[in-house]
């Protein structure tokens, strides 16, 4: 075999490659593009339904609606006797102040069980992971009569005070995982520089994990968002509704509901979640880019 | 004394807000749906003792509560793969240098943002009515589908099915873990002449043994408590003939529609044991395939 | 730090927060009094509501009523949860599947003492005020009546040439009419929806057999035979084609909006007298109310029900500010104004005068049937027991069975009054 031919069979092995690639890339597109519309269906099908007649939206499959019904949006905005920008400015308040009593208490929490080494540590981290495990409707009741007790109920204190400490145990077992993977090498040398246990928390292991802390930003805001059974159950003046429990006030199983309405305002409270999702998963992405972890 | 203080005050000092939010505010409760689960309570009057009566009529009268153990076994066993495989393989998928994978990421997590709506239970009955969507897509392909949500026997994969749409979150922490695999790992395999799946089950799946063990043990974990999808979409009841009774729909209509916190209770506490049964297999098996980067203990 | 208790600590926590003005603004007291008003709506029924409070307010500036508001399938959960805490609104809106579970654990206040000194209503429907009562005592005022009603479609009616007597129509010429409608549009509109899940259907099935599903003494008086034979004439409806698919069937409640005489997919369906506004307003052609039909034997099987109630609750302080508000909705004309018949037909005669100019057609409608219905009905049957809600769903569990032809009528009854048995003897 000659230089030449190596060189030749070379260029082939590598255009062959970058076809390859190229049609794999397609194919890949292909298949996301095919993957999106599924999954764009249910969404499509919303919007949909928050335009069309009362009359279209059951028993139609038709996506197109005979006639737009913009109007769910302007009267559904004032439907209830309050209007929507209560609740959104409601929502609002809730949401931000648990999202960031979520971070805060359950990295904390999560460096503790990942980093540090203290008496107990696994018999803590069991009982954490039992309250993941608990059929939430059966505390509810017990709950509420605590926060009766301490004179919360009706206001936002029995959805946002639990947050900032730590109650949504989902995240720090999420920030434990992320955590363990990064290299020890990190502390200990920080250690050996005289670095406190709060300077490596806060300079170097948070910085690294920005995509767990990400993702935990994404899962903490669109839970918060969502939840409707907290708010249901503490909240009494419809002046301090948030978003989903308004959007209950909608429907009546025996007599007239709204539905156009509804699902309008439905389409309108996703727009928050969406933001939120496409400025914060940046973190996920970023996360190596800064990190520089090798 | 001193020496112990020292050791331990870091750990204790991070813990604090976990501490105080659990001894002050969660275990109380936690604590109170125990005893519950040992009287007979209605919410109206107080709670009287009763024992084991409750767990005794679990165990030796109540065939619904094997029907809706045995629902929530079949779900878990079906939707927890599936809704794994799927996450996982969507999150290769845009992990890898595609242009515009901010926006697959977005499309992808739309359905789970719907989570269990009004909207979802309306949409679900048109797409899987007898002559929905899915049996007409069916038909194209010459195949006669059944009526999904009104015959027993299928009426369950239907939430199979949601479960899998909904994939948005797994895939996100999958993502975000896929994100912390050093690229040129990849890169020196492929100068190697690895191939590509030598590659998947040498660098990808150990590296992220520890967020596919975090997925798996969630997603047992809530695949266990399903509520809000089975309790809309059945209208409530597990309908039809039970053939949707999750556990937790059967014990919130038990507390809440019967008036019988007390046997809730106890129902609760044995879905908890067999939970936790669960993920601490999980925990003993994660020794052999979970490895932690640089982690000596 | 020993009698600094857990609870001191998250009191002290609890005003640090607070103090952070995380608490939602605490409404200005002005007023001295209060009382709190629970109900389930919808946004039109909110909107008069919370006008109600307004109104009241202003005649009474002494006391301050926070209105608490929430959908129908939520309410209940609330409701129980307020309960446990003790904690319950002084006034709560009641329904009749719910007033007797409540009432039996004694979570309600009777309201006789207040009859005729801050409870005016001697003039009322004594049928109607007497569907409050359980075991003697007044424990719930309806605010508005109902009955069953048979809604058609009357354009098909005429369509396929039925005109049936509405008011006394038998099962036979329910049926003839099913056939009749299926076959004018050729099997499109079937005559109507199948009732077999229905059990406000089976009960008035055994009403008009001579018993109640429940006697006196709170057992199941209903009897295999009354269930078989209900669910073999609904089977039998289901054979020759002329009802609703099985497949709309088996979903429990669904909305207004996908019940068959709204879809058009069935010509009768059964409702409520206070649904004909909302089914009207979702259809174009004109609709009708028929009453249940009837047995040879011609004994009638629906009765006259309150839809709504309001109740005291248990946990009521200042029960005189309630009863000012209580007896003010039922009787004070700028307040019955503004309610009109959102929640059923008001049960004084003066109200319902008052409101008749002003109604639209579809609730004169409603108006009419009611008037024309009161002297052929039932009379109201005993208080169901403790667990009767728990039998309407284990009825509609197995005849799920029956529908889908998974079992015999005959088997379905014979395991549904068994059970029905044993869910009483546990609810004990």
């Amino acid at each position: 075999m000659s230089l030449d031919d190596a060189t030749r069979l070379a260029h082939d092995l590598k255009l062959r490659r970058l076809r390859r690639e190229r049609n794999g890339r397609l194919m890949k597109h292909a298949f996301l593009i095919g993957v999106s519309c599924i999954m764009l269906y249910p969404l499509l099908w919303l919007l949909s339904a928050s335009l069309k007649p009362e009359n279209e939206i059951f028993g139609n499959i038709e996506l197109w609606p005979s006639a737009f019904q913009f109007q769910n949006y302007t009267k559904g905005w004032h439907a209830l006797p309050e209007s929507f920008t209560i609740f959104y400015v409601n929502s609002t308040i809730v949401t931000v102040l648990s999202v960031i009593g979520n971070l805060l208490s359950c990295s904390f929490a999560a460096y503790a069980f990942a980093r540090l080494r203290f008496t107990g540590r696994n018999f803590f981290f069991a009982l954490m992971m039992m309250t993941l495990m608990i059929p939430y409707h059966v505390v509810l009741i017990p709950q509420y009569v605590q926060f009766l007790q301490l004179g919360w109920v009706d206001t936002y204190l029995p959805l946002v005070v639990p947050r900032f400490l730590a109650s949504d145990t989902f995240f720090i077992f999420l920030m434990v995982q992320f955590f363990r993977q990064l290299p020890r090498e990190l502390d200990e040398a920080a250690m050996i520089d005289g670095c406190s246990p709060f300077k490596i928390y806060w300079a170097i292991i948070l910085p690294l994990s920005l995509p767990a802390m990400g993702t935990a930003a994404i899962f903490s805001f669109i839970w918060v968002w969502e939840d409707f059974l907290a708010p249901l159950i503490y909240l009494n003046d419809i002046k301090s509704y948030t978003v989903p429990l308004a959007l209950r006030l909608f429907l009546d199983q025996e007599g007239q509901s709204a539905y156009g309405q509804m699902f309008a305002m439905s389409v309108l409270s996703l727009v928050p979640v969406v933001i939120f999702f496409v400025l914060f998963q940046k973190l996920i992405v970023r996360g190596i880019a800064t990190s520089g972890m090798k | 004394m001193k020496r112990f203080i020292a050791r331990n005050a870091p750990g204790y000092i991070f813990l604090l807000p976990w501490f105080l939010g659990f001894f002050l505010l969660a275990l109380g409760p936690i604590l109170a749906s125990l005893y519950l689960s040992f009287t007979r309570y209605d919410m109206v009057n107080a709670p009287r003792w009763i024992g084991l009566g409750n767990y005794e009529y679990m165990f030796m009268r109540d065939r619904r509560f094997w029907k809706a153990l045995e629902v929530t076994f079949h779900y878990v066993v079906l939707a927890v793969p599936a809704r794994l495989v799927m996450a996982l393989a969507v999150a290769m998928l845009l992990d890898k240098g595609l242009r515009s994978i901010g926006l697959y990421r977005a499309i992808f997590y739309l359905p789970s943002l719907l989570g269990a709506s009004i909207a979802i239970a309306i949409l679900w009955r048109q797409l899987f009515d007898a002559n929905g969507v899915v049996n007409q897509a069916l038909a194209s392909l010459g195949i006669q589908g059944p009526e999904w949500l009104t015959n027993p026997d299928t009426s369950l994969y239907t939430l199979v099915v949601l479960a899998m749409w909904q994939f948005g979150s797994p895939m996100l922490i999958f993502l975000a873990g896929l994100r912390g695999i050093p690229r040129d790992l990849y890169e020196a395999a492929e100068i190697d002449g690895t191939p590509r799946w030598r590659q998947f089950t040498r660098i990808t799946l150990p590296l992220l043994a520890p967020v596919i063990f975090f997925n798996l043990v969630l997603q047992t974990i809530d695949a266990f408590k399903t509520f809000s999808s089975a309790f809309i979409i059945s209208n409530g009841t597990g309908a039809p003939a039970d053939s949707m009774l999750f556990y937790t729909v059967y014990l919130f209509n038990e507390a809440f529609k019967f008036f019988r916190m007390g046997y809730a209770s106890a129902l609760a506490w044995v879905l908890l044991i067999i939970i936790a049964i669960f993920t601490a297999a999980a925990f003993l098996t994660s020794k052999y395939w979970v490895h932690y980067e640089n982690e000596r203990d | 730090m020993a009698d600094f208790t857990r609870r001191d600590l998250l009191r002290t926590a609890g005003a640090a927060a607070a103090a952070l003005s995380l608490a939602h603004a605490v409404p200005a007291r002005a007023a001295d009094r209060a009382i709190r008003l629970f109900w389930w709506g919808n946004p039109d029924r909110d909107k008069r509501t919370f006008e109600v409070i307004r109104s009241f307010q202003e005649s009474h500036p002494g006391i301050q009523v926070s209105g608490e508001t929430i959908g129908w399938s939520d309410y209940w959960t609330k409701m129980a949860t307020q309960t446990a805490g003790r904690n319950m609104p002084d006034l709560v809106q009641m329904d009749y599947r719910y007033l007797f579970e409540y009432v039996r654990r004694g979570a309600l206040k009777p309201l006789d003492d207040h009859i005729g000194k801050s409870l005016m209503i001697g003039t009322f429907d004594k049928a109607a005020v007497d569907g409050g009562r359980v075991d003697g005592k007044l424990y719930a005022l309806n605010i508005g009546s109902n009955s069953q009603v048979m809604v058609y479609n009357a354009k098909a009616f005429e369509a396929a040439g039925v005109k049936p007597d509405i008011y006394a129509w038998t099962y036979d010429d329910y049926a003839r009419v099913c056939e009749a409608v299926t076959a004018k549009s050729g099997g499109r509109m079937k005559g109507s929806d199948d009732l077999s899940l229905n059990i406000d259907m089976l009960e008035a099935w055994i009403r008009q057999n001579g018993r109640e599903f429940y006697d006196a003494d709170g057992k199941v008086a209903a009897t295999v035979e009354d269930a078989a034979t209900f669910w073999q004439y609904w089977a039998g409806l289901r054979k020759a084609g002329v009802v609703r698919d099985k497949n709309k069937t088996v979903l429990v409640s669904p909305p207004l909006s996908e019940t068959g005489i709204v879809t058009g997919e069935a010509a009768i369906g059964q409702h409520w007298s206070n649904q004909l506004v909302g089914i009207q307003a979702l259809m174009k052609d004109p609709i009708g109310a028929a009453m249940v039909p009837f047995m040879q034997n011609g004994k009638p099987g629906q009765f006259i029900k309150p839809s709504q109630f309001l109740s005291l609750s248990r946990d009521a302080k200042d029960v005189e500010a309630a009863m000012l508000l209580l007896n003010g909705w039922v009787t004070d004309p700028k307040l019955t104004a503004i309610l009109g018949m959102e929640r059923g037909i008001p049960c004084s005669p003066q109200v319902r005068a008052a409101l008749k100019p002003s109604l639209k057609p579809v609730e004169a409608l409603s108006i009419d049937f009611f008037q024309a219905i009161q002297d052929k009905v039932a009379p109201l049957p005993p208080p169901p027991p403790k667990g009767a809600g728990e039998v309407r769903e284990a009825f509609t569990r197995i005849g799920t069975e029956v529908v889908l032809d998974r079992t015999s009528p005959r088997q379905a009854a014979d395991m549904f009054i068994d059970e029905a048995g044993s869910i009483l003897e546990r609810a004990l």
